[in-house]
């Protein structure tokens, strides 16, 4: 059965997917979002950590590789996808990012230069609040636009360290974040309660519900939710598709036809729901003649220092899951000696006993009586220092199918496959080094770094770029081989960057959403 | 410090109460009031929550009490994408009872072959050093989902019923301030 012809099918709910059902929404287009979790809604963040578990993870995956991707913790579903449960943490990424290949011969460039995307940044940052000080950040890039709200106000934990940023000669500036430091549009400012892993119910964070999904449902999108698309259709000769088959919420399968589709499903389900879509006429799946559906799978490392301060109460609890300072002092692609790429340093978020980001996993060696002593003074004491480090795109990080276990529609399931090169581990190491001589200016009184290099955001899989030969699709995410299909989110980028993606998705969305209007006629015809 | 006071009428929930059977009717309780109820579990045996309990008691004083063992049943009993484990989290492969199952078989095979007791049944110290030698992968013959891993899930689990409540947060001096405060009941 068919229902109704839309113009746009969004695949995803989640930050890009928001996006573009607002932009396309409000310029009059009949928009249906498929999204496969349930429709959470700002009642149902509960302040809680073990609460907030119910809004990550997503269709399941296989994982493999030496280096797994961390997809539970780094992942979402349902209303808002990852960004229902983000932090909001906001940094650009710098022009040295978009032409790597260009300028060093490694990596990949992007279709765009950072001059083309700034003013989407900027635009980003009035539509839906962003706190900073733009001309304390443009000691690092280019001039533009001041954010709408002043920074953050910080918390002793966060300050703490700035004394041994200033012994190592490292600048830092306020973090730049997607939350808000007084009232904006309408939401609240925020409270510094630190929740924000589980969701930030009160409007002070820029998460979808709060942002683009609510003035996508205000402008007419439709959002379907338990509905897991299967697979996207194409015409006979496979120059054009036609729509999505999809299983509802009572899990019956359904055909949905639509004008152009949009594939906005997060790093491992993307290249997926090409890959299945594999027809006669594109046997590799679709946009999959070059074999680069599902490659350059990449992740951040995180250097991660603690630091026990001798100090009653450095307010670790107070703040939000967002950083107060950061530094772009050791961005640049060539700063360390043996390792190329960028790092990002950051300090501080709120801290909380338990979970991933807990105070007892900052010493995981500990258990019993000495865990317990352990918890209650670093409850007081205890502060955090990271350093965000790139990964280099790498053809053999991959998402690809796992014919050997199927979903509960009978589809084979993404298998993610992972492992770091010497340049990733090489930043991370010079990052664990740095921070700990950075802890040791800063005076804290106890200090050591997390061993183990983590899987930090995801980004990759259906990398755009100039050319057919070297991506899957354009820098507006249109596919090099199907002119009415379409792709936007994490998945899409060649490169990362040492920045948490989020700020850069949406400004890519963007300009992708206003010109996929300005071209609608031909897009769509 | 910023807007503490509007949270002062948060409720001590705890954990908030969980649907357990009792005499053939549902009642609402705490998972501590359930274990001090000795009310039956729902997917564990009595006796692997016999070692889960010790083994989190060890890793974390407090979390007997604070009921961890129903805590832990209660979301092995609902379905996967609804359970609030940090096995969920961590990419573990639903059921989550699998790694459980194994993991307390391995460390009750490895403790008879050791002391010739199931690990409830050793003296504290013992377990101390048990779960010490099972953190760091030391213990020889070990069969079972890797001792580190396992070591990892049930600490978490322990943490969390501990200090990842209201009532958790709050016996440490520090205030809990929810937005929304953990229901008082389970929505599985
Ligand atoms: C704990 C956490 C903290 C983070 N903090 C930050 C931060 O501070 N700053 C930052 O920039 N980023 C942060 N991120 C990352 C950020 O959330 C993601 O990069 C971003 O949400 C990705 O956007 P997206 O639109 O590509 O995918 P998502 O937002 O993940 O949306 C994808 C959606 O597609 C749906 N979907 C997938 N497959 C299908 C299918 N077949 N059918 C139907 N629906 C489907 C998924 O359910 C999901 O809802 C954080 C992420 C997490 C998990
Ligand atoms: S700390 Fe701020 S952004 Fe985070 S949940 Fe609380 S009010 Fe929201």
């Amino acid at each position: 059965m068919s229902a109704d012809k839309v113009d746009l099918l969004i695949v995803g709910a989640g930050a890009s997917g928001s996006l573009y059902a607002a932009v396309l929404a409000k310029a009059g287009k009949k928009v249906l979002i498929l999204e496969q979790g349930p429709d959470w809604k700002h009642a149902d963040m509960v302040s809680n950590e073990i609460w907030g578990r119910r809004l990550k993870g997503g269709a399941p995956v296989t994982l493999e590789g030496k280096d797994k991707m961390g997809y539970g913790y780094n992942s979402g579903y349902g209303s808002g996808g990852s960004a229902a449960h983000y932090f909001a943490m906001f940094p650009r990424m710098l022009p040295s990012d978009f032409n790597m290949k260009s300028a060093h011969g490694r990596g990949l460039d992007w279709p765009m230069s950072y001059a083309e995307l700034a003013p989407y940044y900027d635009r980003v940052a009035q539509d839906i609040g962003i706190s900073g000080d733009a001309k304390a950040e443009e000691r690092w890039r280019p001039p533009g636009q001041a954010y709408p709200m002043p920074p953050l106000p910080t918390f002793r934990h966060g300050d703490v360290w700035l004394k041994g940023f200033d012994a190592l000669g490292i600048k830092t500036a306020r973090a730049t974040v997607g939350i808000n430091s007084r009232e904006f549009k309408g939401r609240p400012a925020c409270v510094y309660d630190g929740w924000c892993n589980a969701g930030c119910p009160t409007g002070a964070l820029a998460n979808p519900q709060s942002t683009y999904l609510k003035e996508a449902r205000e402008a007419g999108a439709v959002l379907k939710n338990g509905c897991t698309v299967t697979r996207v259709l194409t015409n006979a000769k496979g120059d054009r598709v036609t729509g999505v088959e999809y299983y509802d919420e009572k899990k019956q399968k359904q055909v949905q036809e639509a004008s152009v589709v949009l594939i906005a499903a997060f790093v491992s389900q993307a290249p997926r729901l090409l890959l299945n879509s594999a027809n006669d006429k594109h046997p590799n799946g679709l946009s999959n003649k070059n074999g680069l559906v599902g490659r350059y799978l990449m992740a951040h490392t995180g250097s991660t220092i603690w630091g026990m301060f001798d100090e009653p109460d450095v307010q670790n609890y107070m703040g939000t899951l967002a950083p107060m300072h950061w530094s772009y002092d050791r961005y640049a692609k060539t700063s360390r000696k043996n390792a190329f790429g960028s790092t990002l340093w950051h300090c501080s978020p709120a801290i909380k006993p338990n979970d991933i980001g807990g105070i007892a996993n900052a010493r995981n060696d500990l258990f019993g009586q000495p865990l317990a002593d352990f918890i209650k003074k670093a409850s007081k004491q205890l502060a955090r220092l990271q350093a965000f480090c790139e990964e280099l795109p790498d053809a053999d990080n991959r998402v690809d199918l796992d014919t050997s276990r199927k979903d509960e529609f009978g589809l084979p399931m993404a298998r993610m496959t992972h492992t770091y090169d010497a340049d990733a581990m090489g930043l991370w190491q010079a990052g664990v080094d740095e921070g700990l001589e950075i802890a040791k200016a800063a005076g804290a009184k106890d200090y050591w770094a997390i061993r183990g290099a983590p899987t930090i955001h995801m980004a990759g899989g259906t990398a755009m770029g100039k050319s057919a030969a070297d991506s899957v699709c354009d820098g507006y995410g249109r596919t090099h081989e199907i002119g009415n299909l379409f792709l936007s989110g994490a998945s899409v980028f060649p490169t990362e960057g040492a920045v948490n993606p989020t700020y850069t998705i949406y400004a890519v969305s963007l300009r992708g959403a206003e010109h996929m209007v300005k071209n609608w006629a031909s897009i769509a015809a | 410090m910023v807007a503490m006071q509007r949270r002062d009428f948060v409720k001590r929930v705890g954990l908030g109460a969980l649907a357990f059977t009792v005499g053939g009717t549902e009642v609402m309780l705490t998972p501590s009031q359930a274990y001090a109820q000795g009310v039956p579990y729902k997917v564990l045996t009595a006796e692997e929550a016999k070692t889960l309990n010790a083994v989190c008691e060890t890793l974390l004083p407090g979390a007997q009490r604070a009921g961890v063992t129903h805590f832990v049943d209660h979301q092995l009993a609902v379905p996967a994408d609804q359970s609030f484990l940090m096995a969920r989290v961590a990419n573990v492969q639903p059921p989550f009872i699998n790694i459980y199952r194994g993991g307390l078989g391995a460390i009750n095979r490895s403790a008879q072959a050791m002391h010739g007791k199931r690990f409830e049944e050793l003296d504290a110290k013992t377990q101390y050093t048990f779960i010490d030698a099972m953190r760091q992968n030391k213990i020889e013959g070990w069969a079972g989902p890797p001792g580190p891993f396992i070591y990892f899930l049930m600490r978490h689990d322990a943490v969390d019923v501990v200090y990842g409540t209201v009532e958790g947060i709050e016996s440490l001096g520090t205030p809990y301030m929810a937005h929304i405060a953990p229901p008082t009941r389970w929505e599985a």
